[in-house]
Order: C-alpha cells, then sequence, then structure tokens
C-alpha cells in the first residue's frame, strides 16, 4: 500500500459501518470510523465495555465488518495479547487492535495495558478519549480534565468539578518503552491519518491517544465535535505528538496560544468555572505547552502567569523530545 | 509410556504438554507454581512449542486464554485460590461463548484467616459458572484427568472450559509413581484442535457482544443442556481413555465396596484415598460400609447419585469446604439430588483451612453415619476435628 | 380522586426527557395521595434513539413491576416515532393519548382512534427552555387531557423534581412551559388507520440460537445479523435538521467525508460527495467542518 497522508489517499471502504447507536455528533464514532478504514479487512477488533461496545455491538449485529470480541471493562491489554498469540501460531497477520475508552485504559484497564506494553505484544491498542465514564453516564475518570463537572464531581456548594488534573498517560506508556506511541486529533486531519499508518505498520506495542469529544458529557453543541477537537490543540488542551523508539517528537505546533477559555466557553461541562480554577488550569497549560513546544516564543497567555514558564512538568524525563 | 516419580503440579504440566497446548498465559501463585515454572521449562527447552505469556495478573491470564482460544488454539492455565477468585469475572464469559480452554486449580483457602493451604471453597464459589470441575485423588488421576479435559472440552457436543481441581500441597507438592503416557499414545487419544469459531478476517464473526434480553435467556437454557449433556461425553472419554491407557475413573462419580452397603460416605479430592482404608477396616470388623468417590461437581450426576443410593440407608457427604450456616456446598447438593430418596444425607465439614484430615476424623464421620443408618437421630452437619462443642 | 390501577407508556427519544416525565406525573399522583411508580425500559441506546418509560398510578400500593402491554393512556414525545414503531400497540380502546405536535388530533393517525390530546411541545419548550426537552410541556397536555392529577400537583411535582436536580430557575421555566401547554392543548379523537404491526425481528429458540454468542455474516428470520449487520439500523429517523449539499461550492476536501461520525457521506468516484440520508442523525458536524460553506442545516428531518 501506498503511504497516506492525506485524506484523499484514504480507502473509502469503511469497515465500520452506518447504523451505530452513537450520539449525533459523537467524536468518538469518527475516531472509530476512520481508523477502521485506515486498518482495512485484515483487522480483528476487541472492545471493552464502553460507549463503543454498546453502540456497535448490540446482539445481533454489529458496526465492525471485522471480526469482534468484547468480554469486560479492564483487560484489553490481555485479551489482544492471547487473540494475537493466536492468530500468530495460525499463520495469520491480522492487525490486532483494542478500542477501549479513557475509563479502560487509564483507570481500571491500565494495569492489562501495561502488561501488554511491557511484555512488547504485536498489538495496537487505541485510547478513545472522552475524557470521562460516558456509558454509564458521565462518571469522572482518571483523564477528565480539571475543573470539569461531572456526575461524580458535581459542581456543589463546597466544591466545583474535578480537583485533579488529567493524568498523563501518554507518559506512562512511553515509560515502557514502546515502538510506537502517538496522539492525535480527528481534527488535524492529515496527522492523524499518518499516525494510524505508521502505527498499523509497525511491530510490536503500538499505542494511539485519540481525543474524542462527546456532545452530552462535555454538553456541547453537536456539530462543534470537531471544532472543540481543534481548539484543543490549540490551547494546549491536546498535544500532537509521536513517540518513536524513544524520541518524541512534536507532530503539529500551533502558531500560537489561544487562551484555554476559547476552549472552555464551547463546553457546558465548564461553565461554572470561576476565574481562580481557570487561572490554575491555564497555568498548568503553560508548563505543558512549554514542554512541548519549547519557550523561545512567549505566549502572551502564559507570560502573564509568573510561574508558568518555569514549572516543572512532571514527566519531564520520561518523555525525550527531540 | 514411562514411570516417574512426580509431584501433583507437574503430572499436570506433563498432561498439558502432552495436550501440545499452545498458549499458556500464567501468574504465579502457592501451590500452583510447579505447574506453570514446569512448562515454562518445557518450552524453553524446545520441549513443547507454546507461547508462554507471563500475565500481569490472573485476571489478565484468563483474559489472554480466552483471546487464545477464541483466535482458535489450544490454552492452559492454572491458578490457585486468590487468583481464581481474581477471575471469577472472565471465567463467566468462557462458558457461555464455548471456548474449551482448560485450567488447572490447586485448591487452597480463600480470604481471611488465610493460608497457602488446601481447601475447596475456591473453586466451589465457581460452581455456578458453567465450567465442568473434575477434583482428583491422585497424581496419576491428576495427569489422566487433565489429558481428559482437553478432550473433553474440545468435544464438539460439549465445547466447554474444564477445571481440574487438586489438593493443594497434598497433592501439588507430593511426589508419587506416576505412569507418564507417550506422546504418540496421546496424539492418537487427542486429535489437533479444531476450533468452532474463530477470529479470522477471512471469515468474520460476531463473538459476544451486548445481549438484550431478547437473546440472552435462550442462550442461557441452551448452556444449562450443553453442562447437562457433557454428562454423556465424561463417560465416554473416560471409557476411551481406559481403552487407550489402561486406567479408567467410573466418569462423574466412582465407587468402591457399595454394592451391598448399608451406609457410605461421599467424599471428593485426596480425602477419597483414606475413606477408602478406613471402609476397608469397617468392612474387615463386619459392617457394611462403602464408598461413593464424587468425581464431578460440574456437571453433578443427580440421577447416578440417586441411582447409587438406593439402598443406601444413610449417606455422609465430606466438605472441605463451609457454604456458611448451610454446611458445606456438596452436602446440599447432594441433598438436593436425594431429596425424593428415603436416604438419610448427613454433612461432615473437615479438613478446613489446610488441617489434616486424619484416620481418625474418618472413622469419626464413618460411626455418626452407621448410626444415622441405624436410625439414631444424628446432627445434620458435623464438623470434624473442631476444638470446641459445636453449638 | 380514586381510580383503579392506570397505566401510561411514554414514547420519546434519548435526551428528551422520557424518563423524567414519567417520574413527575408518578410524584404528581403521589402528592394527590395515591400510589404511583415510574420506570424506565432499560436499553442501552443513545440521545436522538427511540426509549420506552412507564408509569402506573393506583388508590392502593402498586405490586406490579413489569412493563406495560395495555396502557390507559400513551404519551407520545416525538411524533416521528409513529412512523418508526408501532407505538400505539396495545393501547386501550378506552384509552387515551397525548402527542406532542403542530397538528391537531383529527389530523394524527395514531393506529387506535382515541381520545388525543395534540400539543406543540417543541416550540413551547424551545420558548422556555432554549432546548428541545419536551417533558414538562407534554405534562401540561397531560393534566389537560386526563385530568388524573390537578395542575396544581403536577406544578407542586415539577418543582420538586426539576428544582432539586437543576435549580429553582429550571423549575420555574419548566411550570412555565407545563402551563402554556395545557392552555394550547387541543382535544379531539385522532384517527386509527395505520397498521401497528412490529418491524421484522428474528426471535430463535434455544435450539436455534448459534452457539457461543457467535454470529457470521448473514440472514436469519429475514433479518441482517452478523458483522456489518448494524446497517439495518436506519438510525436517519432520529434526525430533526438535515444537511443541504450545494455541489457547485463544493471544492472536494474531504473533511465532511472524513468528520461524518455516521460513515453516511459518500464519496464518489470525483470526490464530490452525497449523503446516506437513510442513517444521517443530522449532528451538522459536515456543516461546521465545511471551509466553502458548501453544506448548510436546514431545520426538520426530511431530505
Amino acid at each position: 500500500m501506498s503511504e497516506m497522508g492525506t485524506i484523499k489517499d484514504m480507502p473509502a471502504n469503511d469497515m465500520f459501518v452506518s447504523g451505530h447507536g452513537a450520539c449525533p455528533g459523537c467524536g468518538m464514532a469518527v475516531a472509530v470510523k476512520n481508523i477502521m478504514r485506515i486498518l482495512g479487512a485484515d483487522t480483528t477488533v476487541y472492545v471493552p465495555a464502553s460507549c463503543l461496545v454498546v453502540i456497535s455491538a448490540m446482539y445481533p449485529t454489529s458496526s465492525f465488518r471485522t471480526p469482534f470480541l468484547f468480554t469486560a471493562f479492564e483487560n484489553t491489554g490481555a485479551v489482544t495479547t492471547g487473540i494475537r498469540a493466536a492468530q500468530r501460531r495460525r499463520g495469520l497477520r491480522s492487525t490486532v487492535v483494542g478500542l477501549a475508552g479513557d475509563g479502560g485504559t487509564f483507570d481500571i484497564g491500565l494495569q492489562a495495558l501495561s502488561g501488554a506494553a511491557e511484555r512488547n505484544e504485536d498489538i495496537l491498542y487505541v485510547c478513545l478519549d472522552n475524557e470521562g465514564f460516558m456509558n454509564t453516564g458521565i462518571q469522572r475518570s482518571g483523564a477528565t480534565p480539571f475543573g470539569a463537572w461531572t456526575t461524580t464531581t458535581p459542581v456543589g456548594k463546597k466544591v466545583e468539578g474535578k480537583r485533579e488534573f488529567k493524568k498523563d498517560i501518554m507518559a506512562i506508556v512511553a515509560a515502557h518503552d514502546p515502538p510506537y506511541a502517538a496522539s492525535l486529533s480527528i481534527a488535524h486531519y492529515n496527522d492523524f491519518i499518518k499516525k494510524v499508518e505508521k502505527a498499523k505498520s509497525k511491530q510490536g506495542f503500538r499505542f494511539l491517544h485519540v481525543l474524542t469529544p462527546c456532545v452530552p458529557g462535555w454538553r456541547s453543541d453537536s456539530s462543534m465535535t470537531v471544532e472543540i477537537a481543534r481548539l484543543a490543540v490549540e490551547t494546549g488542551m491536546w498535544t500532537l505528538y509521536e513517540v518513536e523508539d524513544g524520541n518524541a517528537r512534536t507532530t503539529y505546533k500551533p502558531k500560537a496560544m489561544l487562551p484555554v477559555t476559547d476552549y472552555l466557553k464551547l463546553q457546558g461541562r465548564f461553565r461554572h468555572m470561576e476565574d481562580a480554577d481557570i487561572a490554575q488550569l491555564q497555568e498548568w497549560l503553560c508548563a505543558k505547552w512549554y514542554l512541548h513546544y519549547g519557550d523561545e516564543i512567549e505566549q502572551p497567555v502564559c507570560a502573564m502567569l509568573e510561574k508558568g514558564k518555569r514549572m516543572r512538568y512532571p514527566h519531564e524525563e520520561q518523555l525525550h523530545f527531540v | 509410556m514411562s514411570v516417574k516419580v512426580i509431584s501433583g503440579d507437574h503430572a499436570v504440566a506433563y498432561a498439558a504438554k502432552l495436550a501440545r497446548t499452545e498458549v499458556v498465559p500464567a501468574f504465579p501463585i502457592t501451590p500452583q507454581t510447579l505447574i506453570v515454572e514446569r512448562l515454562a521449562e518445557f518450552i524453553n527447552d524446545g520441549e513443547l512449542d507454546a507461547d508462554f505469556i507471563p500475565a500481569d495478573s490472573e485476571h489478565s491470564a484468563m483474559s489472554i486464554a480466552i483471546g487464545a482460544s477464541a483466535g482458535g488454539v489450544r490454552a492452559f492455565t492454572a491458578t490457585s485460590s486468590q487468583g481464581l477468585a481474581l477471575m471469577h469475572e472472565m471465567l463467566y464469559a468462557v462458558p457461555q461463548c464455548r471456548l474449551p480452554i482448560v485450567m488447572a486449580n490447586v485448591n487452597r483457602s480463600l480470604g481471611a484467616a488465610a493460608g497457602i493451604w488446601v481447601e475447596h471453597n475456591d473453586s466451589m464459589a465457581e460452581r455456578d459458572s458453567g465450567w465442568l470441575q473434575v477434583y482428583v485423588e491422585d497424581n496419576q488421576e491428576a495427569l489422566d484427568a487433565t489429558l481428559m479435559a482437553f478432550r473433553l472440552a474440545e468435544d464438539r457436543r460439549v465445547l466447554l472450559p474444564v477445571m481440574v481441581c487438586l489438593d493443594g500441597f497434598i497433592l501439588s507438592h507430593t511426589v508419587e509413581r506416576v505412569e507418564v503416557p507417550g506422546q504418540e499414545e496421546v496424539d492418537r487419544f487427542l486429535p489437533r484442535f479444531e476450533p468452532c469459531t474463530v477470529l479470522d478476517p477471512a471469515e468474520p464473526k460476531l463473538i459476544n457482544p451486548i445481549v438484550p434480553p431478547e437473546y440472552a435467556m435462550e442462550m442461557r437454557y441452551q448452556l444449562d443442556r450443553a453442562v447437562d449433556r457433557s454428562r454423556e461425553v465424561i463417560a465416554e472419554v473416560d471409557a476411551g481413555f481406559g481403552k487407550a491407557f489402561g486406567r479408567s475413573y467410573g466418569g462423574l462419580l466412582d465407587t468402591y465396596r457399595l454394592e451391598d452397603a448399608d451406609f457410605a460416605l461421599l467424599t471428593l479430592g485426596t480425602a477419597t484415598g483414606l475413606a477408602r482404608a478406613a471402609v476397608d477396616e469397617l468392612r474387615s470388623e463386619g459392617k457394611r460400609a462403602g464408598l461413593i468417590k464424587l468425581r464431578f461437581m460440574r456437571p453433578f450426576p443427580f440421577q447416578g447419585l440417586r441411582e447409587k443410593a438406593e439402598g443406601l440407608k444413610a449417606l455422609g457427604v465430606l466438605d472441605r469446604s463451609v457454604s456458611f450456616n448451610g454446611g458445606g456446598p456438596v452436602y446440599t447438593e447432594v441433598a438436593a439430588a436425594l431429596c425424593n430418596v428415603p436416604t438419610i444425607v448427613t454433612g461432615h465439614v473437615a479438613g478446613i483451612g489446610g488441617r489434616d484430615i486424619a484416620p481418625d476424623h474418618m472413622r469419626e464421620m464413618f460411626a455418626l453415619v452407621e448410626r444415622a443408618a441405624r436410625g439414631e437421630r444424628v446432627r445434620p452437619v458435623t464438623w470434624h476435628g473442631l476444638r470446641g462443642e459445636m453449638e | 380522586m380514586g381510580i383503579a390501577l392506570y397505566e401510561v407508556r411514554f414514547h420519546g427519544r434519548g435526551g428528551q426527557g422520557a424518563v423524567m416525565a414519567a417520574q413527575t406525573l408518578a410524584e404528581a399522583a403521589v402528592i394527590e395521595g395515591m400510589h404511583a411508580q415510574a420506570f424506565p425500559y432499560f436499553g442501552a441506546e443513545r440521545r436522538g434513539a427511540p426509549v420506552t418509560a412507564f408509569a402506573r398510578i393506583d388508590e392502593r400500593k402498586i405490586s406490579i413491576k413489569s412493563q406495560v402491554y395495555e396502557p390507559d393512556l400513551l404519551v407520545v414525545l416525538d411524533e416521528t416515532l409513529l412512523d418508526v414503531e408501532p407505538v400505539a400497540r396495545g393501547l386501550k380502546a378506552d384509552g387515551r393519548a397525548v402527542i406532542n405536535t403542530r397538528r391537531l388530533p383529527t389530523e394524527i393517525d395514531l393506529g387506535v382512534e382515541v381520545e388525543c390530546a395534540t400539543v406543540p411541545a417543541t416550540t413551547i419548550a424551545m420558548e422556555h427552555l432554549k432546548a428541545p426537552i419536551v417533558n414538562t410541556a407534554i405534562l401540561g397536555a397531560v393534566v389537560r387531557m386526563c385530568a388524573l392529577v390537578s395542575m396544581e400537583s403536577m406544578r407542586e411535582a415539577i418543582e420538586s423534581r426539576f428544582g432539586e436536580k437543576f435549580g429553582e430557575a429550571a423549575a420555574r421555566t419548566n411550570v412555565a412551559a407545563a402551563a402554556m401547554a395545557y392552555q394550547q392543548a387541543a382535544v379531539g379523537r385522532c384517527k386509527g388507520e395505520r397498521p401497528l404491526s412490529s418491524r421484522e425481528e428474528w426471535l430463535p429458540t434455544w435450539q436455534e440460537v448459534p452457539i457461543g454468542v457467535a454470529l457470521g455474516e448473514g440472514v436469519k428470520g429475514g433479518v441482517t445479523v452478523g458483522p456489518g449487520g448494524a446497517r439495518r439500523n436506519l438510525t436517519g429517523s432520529w434526525r430533526v435538521q438535515t444537511p443541504r449539499y450545494d455541489k457547485g461550492k463544493c471544492v472536494r476536501c474531504l473533511r465532511c467525508w472524513f468528520s461524518c461520525p455516521e460513515g453516511c457521506i459518500k464519496r464518489e468516484e470525483d470526490d464530490y460527495v452525497r449523503w446516506d440520508l437513510n442513517y444521517c442523525k443530522g449532528c451538522g458536524i459536515c456543516a461546521q467542518v465545511c471551509p466553502a460553506k458548501a453544506i448548510a442545516i436546514i431545520k426538520g428531518g426530511q431530505g
């Protein structure tokens, strides 16, 4: 297959077909549909408990035209290991992909993920990150960002929204030194396509982390799903990079950092946030921004925050950006 | 065939090797470790062509086994106690997906007041999972039952996972004389694994999506029937094994000197051997004692038990585990099986937490059953070897 | 007032608040001193997908927990459901119906001819709540239709349930929506001409279900099953707004094709696109990502 770089290079043969039950404007469906287009027919899919299994695989039908298996929530790294071992022994080359949510990856599935990454299993692990346990009705996960409302981080009289920052799953995966790990955005098409293609072509443990805006969970307008993903990158809430054989590389650098409020204001889950909390989130973002993109260019929104630039980002040692 | 002096764990490992297991996911737990260590050695020495996958937990080990089995290869794993409990969630996926995984469970006590010693409460807690369960008496049976487990599990009429249960330390770490069959003999007995449903992009299958209420009940009844029908195949496999290797075990249950017995004890696991000696002793005293050896807890031999119990005035049931305030799980099952026959059923709890079941305990049990057979009132359930009077 | 067992079935779409409507009706009945229960059909579908909820009201304690098969009252929160499902199945001959529609009862073919109230609940909800959450508006019409509970009790129930969950302001606007619906509801008799056939389903016996919870591609009992079989779910019926494509403006960038969650935008040989509206849920992403403004979103679910 020739190397894909743009939308026009993508195969038009849908392996994740219409008729699924996702909410209108579901970011996860956008990601899965395109990942499956690129992975193609020679793919075996494992989906743990998640929105995806519910919307795509309800007996007696499925939206996946490929082989499909579901069993439980926390075992994506393990079941895919077993499938791949069997297929290798049977002489099949099929890409074995696990399509897990952030809850199934950051939280309950972290152990099996770590096991598979450490053993360098020949599987593709995709984390579809909608920043919460959305299937069960919008509960907080380790991926939920600071300040966000969820049903388990309600906006109360005493405490408003989530008080912890998002867990850095990419750094955790990178610490296992896998052949390939990358973060993707559904709004950055060519970057998305190249990374899925690269992950497909490599051997060993591969990890793709996709931000997938969730209309009911983020309380956003269904038409804004892709725009919100774009703004996540432009504000630094999401960073596009890849870690290949131990080297981290930024794959897309925004021209200038937009204030985080540009991102927050489109989502009802942040509507309650007060200035102090927004400033705290912005400060955290500035530290992350300089880690990823360097500090030669002073970002006006960060210059206002004295500490931002000098704050030590917690995973500097693990991510060796080049 | 070769004769070896090996532990129960190693006997199981030899069986898994002779079965040409292809994927062995494993996580260590005492007293199961000798099984997976030996298999790792076989694989690293090139004696077994299989993938040894060191899982991050028993939950993952069973998940890997599920992936491998659904991927179309023969999968074997082994565990014990807390490990089995951690697998609990995944155990339930296997029978309904009809994946013929074979697993050894080295029985060990579960939960607090924890120890590493034998008790059956770990595997008894999984008896409603849909797994077939066989309990073995000695190391030879451990090897033979494991080999038969593959044949049984993979039979197209069965397609169910099988758990081979062996008593921790009493078998796992005890060496005995064991006849290890040759590879060619085993190959004749156990054909190559032909999976029924495979995850293969050449012929895409949707396996285990979410199942709404319109379908799940029919699936569950189908599984119930499959577990029940496995009884016939168990008898057939046992007979076939006997023909091939000269040893057979009676299928679901076996008996010892039961023909004209007035009273008997029902045992499973290693306690059976001691009970045989007790029966001999009582017979030498002119007492009509007998023994039923329960091999399979699932499928449970409801019908077979009713037939065997005919003519028995009383049947005692030994449990090496407790179903709190109800005696032991085997007792309640046997009592249910015999609810419409006149035989009196008594429960006997012994050997809890690895406490040795001594010959005196065994004599005490038979004595109680004998009294019940004479029409005396005895406790429904008695704990043997307990310090302090029972309430 | 004293009544014998009265059963209500609500039909709506995920996000319209059918479950809250059932709960609020139950609460209003309890306020009037009756016994009541409300529960959803516990499905796993999503926003926009058809959902069902139930309520029971009785003077005495209610022990039944099964679903409602022969409702006394049918509440339809989304009139497009009439074309998708046999909504009125089991509705008693002397039963009643409340339907969210701009049309009059005589213009509605429910499939069973009964006393019926119609109300433009979506318009009322948009006016008061700025969102198509029609549950409180429809409840105003329910009170009007069957005098099961008084408007006073309904107001109290709405204040209690909505106030507790969304705050006082929300309680006030929802009460206002219900009051307006009570005023605007039109009562008459609907038509009963539509056949109430269920859609085709494959319901195998236990002997027929393939073993292992496994299915290959195929057709069973007239129904497509297995991998890719989800194509039989025509999710376009969820749509309340529809894309309109101006091919003359299209620059063939394919961003809409990439960004459509449904995969209902089809790519032609020349990289122009077309829509398979059988599946379009009307999310509006295609119009939002189009750099040439070649796609507009038009109100309504028609193509």
